[in-house]
């Protein structure tokens, strides 16, 4: 059974691995409205395939959010109903010159 | 058999169609919240953190109401500033196909955006 602990600690493992693979994509890109899509989808697809290696028992949801910087202002939250022992979540922030990301990961246990 | 013990298992590996988390239904949820609390408010951005966070309470709350028993949720909201920039946002999910979706819904007005998702993740 997944517990919170084992969860966290994969947790802080995942925030460094979902870097990487931030920065192998967009790392030195900078914004276009032509590739962005690309972008993103690469994004969460690479993150999502990095984290069912660890062949944990939980159900991912990945969600990421690619801004250009002009000066404007974005936040985010997320609100969940769940069992807060086993599942958990994490946000990881990334910028370069020209633009944001932002990817939020979400574990929902399987077996109780 | 099921609903009762909400703790434990039900062994039922799916939901019959009235308990399945619809997607067009949480998507009018979502829209009627995000018009309702956002029509004519201007982006400030000492009060938007605390905006966006009471927002995906509220529909989380929402949601709850409805009914979809046995589904673990995960409300996700975004405000940002509109300022001519480009934002593309996209999710992927590693779940069970059958009986697991999600809804989504985008508000704009002249000084803000704001896109809200719903994940529903039914628990066996």
């Amino acid at each position: 059974m997944p517990k919170g602990a084992s969860l966290f600690r994969c947790v802080s493992v995942s925030k460094l691995s979902v870097l990487q693979c931030i920065q192998s994509i967009i790392g030195e890109e900078s914004y276009r409205q032509d590739t962005v899509n690309q972008w993103t989808a690469k994004i969460v697809e690479q993150a999502l395939t990095l984290l069912v290696k660890q062949t944990k028992s939980y159900k991912y949801i990945v969600s990421c959010a690619v801004m250009q910087k002009s000066g404007a202002g974005l936040h985010t939250a997320n609100s969940c109903y769940w069992d807060t022992v086993t599942d958990g979540s994490c946000t990881v922030k990334w910028e370069n010159r020209t633009m944001y990301c932002v990817v939020s990961v979400f574990a929902v246990a399987l077996t109780p | 058999m099921e609903g009762t013990d909400t703790g434990g298992n039900t062994y039922l590996i799916r939901p019959n169609y009235h308990h399945k988390f619809k997607a067009a239904v949480v998507k009018e949820c979502i829209h009627d919240i995000l018009r309702e609390q956002l029509s004519g408010v201007q982006y400030d951005p000492d009060e938007v953190g605390v905006l966006s966070r009471s927002l995906a309470d509220c529909i989380k709350d929402k949601l709850k109401d409805v009914g979809f028993d046995r589904y673990k949720l995960v409300v996700q909201v975004v405000i940002g500033e509109q300022r001519g920039e480009g934002v593309k946002m996209a999710a992927r999910c590693f779940w069970d196909a059958d009986t697991d979706s999600y809804a989504q819904d985008i508000f704009m007005n002249d000084s803000l955006f704001c896109v809200a998702a719903a994940f529903g993740s039914y628990f066996y």
